[in-house]
């Protein structure tokens, strides 16, 4: 299990397209995704539970993978994280 | 009892409301409102909890697939970025985390699916409808949207399909992309809705099928429960109930010059573009603010877009909008005319295009102040998020883009930078986008008049703002009405930056168009034909009477019209002038 924290970092926050991009990502890997915002704590691969954290540019994410792909798991969901979603900014 | 049941006509009222989509229709109203589909909390028996977790998998089943069909449909008719709608009600719909808590609720309370569904999406989306920000709400929208067609499968309810009367405008709170598409296809031609973004994803579906869209903030279902007659006006942005026969034929006239009549006039072209009497071509083209009606038959024609305003993407929302919904208008408009090209303008905000938004500062002069180009220099994150999205929107070559309020070399060279950094970044990410995209200039500051040989070499094209020019050569501000008599676009020294803009252009082989006002007036057209403008970009609906216009011309009798006009001493003289040619070129018998 490997744990990770990162900021949202692009401007718009995690509304529909991010948080789909972030679900579509984690569901190519058998790791299990657990994401927490400010004491809340969703499955990563549901789209419902991203949608639920409401999380705006700034905010700060805990990433738990949990599998035997966790490593490239997060590796991957890091870079879509830090790239912004495609946004620009 | 004996009183009589009055029936009373519906009171004639207006009513304001945001435009979220442009178009005018007249119509019918009819009331679509949620809460048709009511949920009743029932206990199942132990033996029937299995059943009830096996109907909403089945719930679920039927409702990815009409999503996928709805996806199907968009990405056939509208293109990849409407389509990518449904993919995210498509997660929401599969969702197995949340499925899986749901039917755990189901066996441990022994209640119905369609209540237990119903309450976690409540649970699930209360956090989101709370939030301030736009794109947070949608979230919630897109959720209740599957939510919907999950309870009405549940509910058997599922087979009803509204039937609607021909020239219907539905009234409603929201509507899901799934609906506007479904009702279209029942020829419904309008909504009303109580809330609405012009971003949102209804909105982007309406607006890909001309539909349009007025959100009237205090809306309820009880003005609306009887139909009435209306007309919507959703460009400026009113609703008439009950009008009266002026309005009716008022607007009917207004629809005639924007809408289906427009269309048919265009028809009646003998070619697009036009030619004047001995044969010179003169390129029509047309500006685009908010997408509205006949935007295809444009297309159809290949009458090319000369000037997209994109700044109305902000001044409708009052905020940036992010790189994605700008590529999804940008790659649909150069989708709807990919036989012929647009000209994007990159956002032209300040002076009278602002909001309340804190960026902008409260200024003495604000027409000789920070907007144009200006302020997007000076926020170059957002400028490259439009120069990246438009650049995305590029791979079928037929974009342009086009600098608002330039003066000076370093603001060609500074975009010229921003523009080569996004080129670069999309290469490494091997995205798509025109290497040899043309950058243009508009010319409505006199120093860029003045500096043509240094700046149009520097360019592709260059377009006359003709608007601007004329307050900034005049020192007379356009929205000012104690100097408006000294604002006139045909006052000489105005027609003579025209003019020397012109002769640089053709001196640099750069080809020159004029937006603007002037562009669209009959009177300007055999003066901007003998100065040999390469193109006018007008409103859609002057278009059908400039090309007829320009075959009542012949160009070789312009230059001693446009000599004349030059040596004229004030703009009532030009007009004058202006003003016989026309009336001599009126009389004539119309060569067809």
């Amino acid at each position: 299990m490997i744990k990770k924290t990162i900021n949202v970092q692009n401007r718009l926050g995690l509304h529909a397209r991010p948080a789909a991009m972030i679900v579509t990502t984690a569901s190519k890997y058998q790791a299990e995704l657990f994401i927490t915002k400010d004491g809340m704590r969703v499955n990563g691969k549901s789209i419902m539970g991203v949608m639920m954290l409401a999380a705006e540019m700034g905010s700060e994410l805990l990433l738990e993978l949990d599998g035997p792909d966790e490593e490239n798991a997060m590796a991957d969901i890091i870079r879509v994280i830090e790239s912004k979603f495609g946004e620009g900014e | 009892m004996g009183t009589k049941n009055m029936e009373a006509a519906a009171k004639h009222q207006i009513i304001s409301g945001k435009p979220i989509v442009g178009g005018i229709v007249l119509g019918l109203t009819r009331l679509v409102w949620p809460g048709d589909i009511h949920i009743t909390e029932v206990t199942v028996p132990a033996a029937g909890v299995k059943k009830e977790v096996k109907s909403l998998d089945l719930a679920v089943e039927a409702t990815v697939g009409e999503l996928q069909e709805l996806q199907k449909s968009a990405l056939k008719k509208m293109g990849g970025p409407v389509a990518k709608i449904f993919e995210a009600q498509l997660l929401i719909a599969s969702d197995q985390d949340f499925l899986t808590k749901v039917k755990e609720d189901i066996k441990a309370r022994r209640r119905n699916a369609a209540f237990v569904y119903n309450e976690h999406v409540v649970k699930a989306t209360a956090p989101l409808k709370s939030s301030h920000d736009a794109y947070i709400r949608q979230m919630s929208q897109d959720i209740e949207a599957v939510a919907e067609r999950i309870v009405a499968h549940l509910s058997g309810n599922s087979q009803k399909l509204l039937e609607f009367a021909p020239n219907t405008v539905v009234v409603g709170k929201s509507f899901s992309p799934g609906e506007v598409l479904s009702f279209r296809q029942q020829k419904v031609i309008g909504f009303i809705v109580k809330e609405s973004g012009p971003n949102s994803h209804m909105a982007l579906i309406a607006r890909a099928l001309y539909l349009p869209v007025l959100a009237i903030d205090s809306l309820t279902p009880a003005q609306f429960r009887t139909s009435v007659d209306v007309i919507l006006d959703s460009m400026a942005g009113k609703l008439i109930i009950s009008p009266t026969g002026e309005e009716l034929s008022e607007y009917q006239q207004k629809r005639k010059r924007l809408g289906p009549a427009l269309i048919t006039r265009i028809k009646g072209l003998k070619q697009i573009p036009p030619e004047t009497l001995d044969g010179v071509k003169v390129t029509i083209a047309t500006n685009l603010t908010l997408p509205g009606p006949a935007e295809d038959l444009l297309a159809e024609y290949k009458i090319p877009v000369g000037l997209y305003r994109s700044e109305f993407l902000y001044l409708s929302n009052n905020r940036f909008p992010d790189e994605e919904t700008q590529f999804e208008h940008y790659e649909q408009v150069a989708r709807r005319f990919a036989n012929t090209s647009v000209v994007i303008r990159t956002f032209d905000l300040g002076y009278d295009k602002l909001t309340s938004d804190a960026v902008w500062p409260l200024e003495d002069n604000p027409a000789l102040g920070w907007r144009g180009i200006r302020p997007m220099l000076d926020m170059k994150n957002i400028f490259k998020a439009q120069l990246r999205a438009i650049l995305r929107a590029s791979s079928r070559k037929n974009l342009k883009i086009l600098l608002p309020m330039v003066s000076d070399l370093a603001e060609i060279e500074k975009t010229k930078k921003l523009i080569a950094q996004v080129k670069f970044e999309l290469k490494k990410k091997r995205i798509p986008f025109d290497e040899n995209i043309p950058l243009g200039i508009m010319v409505e500051i006199p120093s860029a008049v003045l500096m043509a040989d240094l700046l149009f070499p520097k360019v592709d094209f260059v377009a006359i703002g003709t608007n601007d020019l004329t307050q900034y050569v005049l020192a007379a501000d356009r929205k000012n009405t104690k100097v408006a008599e000294l604002y006139s676009s045909f006052h000489p020294a105005v027609l003579k930056m025209i003019y020397e803009a012109v002769e640089a252009a053709k001196r640099n082989h750069r080809p020159v168009s004029v937006c603007g006002e002037m562009a669209g007036d009959l009177l300007a057209l055999p003066f901007f034909i003998g100065i040999k403008i390469d193109s006018l970009s007008m409103t859609p609906a002057r278009i059908v009477d400039l090309c007829r216009m320009v075959n009542k011309i012949d160009s070789n009798l312009l230059p001693p019209l446009v000599k004349a006009v030059m040596a004229s001493p004030t703009a009532e003289v030009v007009i004058k002038r202006l003003e016989s040619f026309k009336n001599a070129l009126e009389s004539r018998k119309k060569r067809s």
